[in-house]
C-alpha cells in the first residue's frame, strides 16, 4: 500500500479549500507523507492576503453561518496545521509567471516547482487527487 | 465511567480537527495506554475507528451520553511478537467448561467494552499490587487480546507462588462466545 498521497489543487474558491485541506490534514494525520500541487486560480488557497478571504460559490453566500455554526476552522487555521503536520505545499511556477507572483506573495515554507515535480512525487501515491 | 490514561477534550470541532488533535494526544502515552477522545462531531465515530485501524492502534468502542461521544482508542505497539515463554496453557474454547476464575488482565476500557462473562478484571499493570485479591487455591485462567500479556501475568502469577495458572490461547481477538459489556 503506498504511504503517499497527492493533491491537486486547481480552483480557488472557499469550498475548494476546504475539500483540499480536509483530505490534506486528514491524510497527514492518518501518518500518509501529503504533497498537494497548488496551479492557476489554486494558488489563491496559498495567497498572503487572498487565503483570507476566498469566495463562496455564488448563490451559497447564506452557508456563511453554517461554518460558523459548525465551528469549521478558517483556511488560514488549516493551511498552518497542514503545514505543521508535515504536508508540503508545491506552488506551479508556470502559473505564478503567467500572474506575475513570486515566493514571497505566498505562506512561508512552500515550494516552487513544475509539473514534473509533481509527477515525478505523485508517480507511486495512492490516492492522487483533484480539486 | 470507563478508565482511561489521557482525556482529550475535541467538543465542539468539526472535521478534520478531532483527528488531529487526537493523532497529537496520542504521541504523549504509552504503547498499551488508554486515550479517551471526547468529541461532539457526529462523524467521529467512523472516522476515529478507520483513523485507528489505519495507524495500527485499537479502537475500543464508543459511549455516548447526550450530545457528546467518548471514543476509546488504545496505543498500538510497534514492539516484534515475541515468543509466549509461560509453559501452562489451555485454548480458549476450552475455558468456559472449566472451574475456576478466568483473570482478563487487559486495559480497563478494554474489558469494559467486552469480556467474557463472570471474569475478573485487573490490568497487567496492577497485577503485582492486587495478589491479594486472588485466591492460590483456585485454577487461574489468564486472558488478554493476543496472548502475549497473558503471558507475562501468567509468570507473575508464578513467581509469586500461584501454582494452577494457565495462559488462554490464543485470546479475546478469537473469542466468538457471548460477550458482557459494562458501558
Amino acid at each position: 500500500m503506498s504511504n503517499k498521497v497527492a493533491i491537486i489543487a486547481a480552483n480557488g474558491g472557499l469550498f475548494d479549500a476546504y475539500k483540499v485541506f480536509n483530505i490534506a490534514t486528514a491524510a497527514a494525520a492518518s501518518e500518509k507523507e501529503v504533497q498537494i500541487f497548488f496551479t492557476f486560480e489554486g494558488l489563491n488557497l496559498i495567497h498572503k492576503q487572498a487565503m483570507h478571504a476566498l469566495e463562496m460559490p455564488a448563490g451559497k453566500e447564506h452557508l456563511t453561518e453554517g461554518f460558523e455554526k459548525a465551528n469549521v476552522p478558517t483556511i488560514p487555521q488549516l493551511v498552518e496545521m497542514a503545514q505543521e503536520l508535515g504536508v508540503k505545499f508545491i506552488a506551479c511556477q508556470m502559473t505564478m509567471d503567467v500572474m506575475g507572483l513570486t515566493k514571497e506573495d505566498f505562506v512561508d515554507g512552500i515550494e516552487v516547482g513544475g509539473a514534473v515535480t509533481f509527477l515525478e512525487y505523485a508517480k507511486d501515491a495512492s490516492p492522487t487527487l483533484t480539486f | 465511567m470507563i478508565k482511561a490514561n489521557l482525556q482529550l477534550d475535541a467538543k465542539g470541532l468539526a472535521c478534520p480537527m478531532p483527528i488531529v488533535k487526537t493523532k497529537k494526544a496520542i504521541t504523549d502515552l504509552e504503547e498499551g495506554q488508554v486515550l479517551e477522545v471526547q468529541a461532539t462531531d457526529k462523524g467521529s465515530k467512523a472516522d476515529l475507528a478507520a483513523w485507528a485501524s489505519s495507524v495500527g492502534h485499537q479502537y475500543l468502542g464508543t459511549v455516548e451520553e447526550g450530545d457528546v461521544f467518548y471514543h476509546y482508542i488504545r496505543k498500538g505497539s510497534s514492539e516484534p511478537e515475541v515468543e509466549k515463554t509461560f509453559e501452562h496453557t489451555v485454548s480458549l474454547n476450552e475455558i468456559e467448561s472449566r472451574d475456576g476464575l478466568i483473570l482478563d488482565v487487559r486495559e480497563e476500557a478494554e474489558y469494559a467494552f467486552g469480556h467474557i462473562e463472570g471474569a475478573k478484571s485487573i490490568p497487567l499493570g496492577e497485577l503485582e499490587s492486587r495478589l491479594e485479591e486472588l485466591n492460590k487455591e483456585q485454577e487461574i485462567y489468564v486472558v488478554c487480546r493476543t496472548g502475549k500479556r497473558s503471558d507475562m501475568a501468567a509468570q507473575i502469577l508464578a513467581k509469586n507462588g500461584f501454582t494452577k495458572v494457565y495462559n488462554v490461547l490464543p485470546g479475546m481477538t478469537e473469542w466468538n462466545g457471548k460477550l458482557t459489556k459494562e458501558v
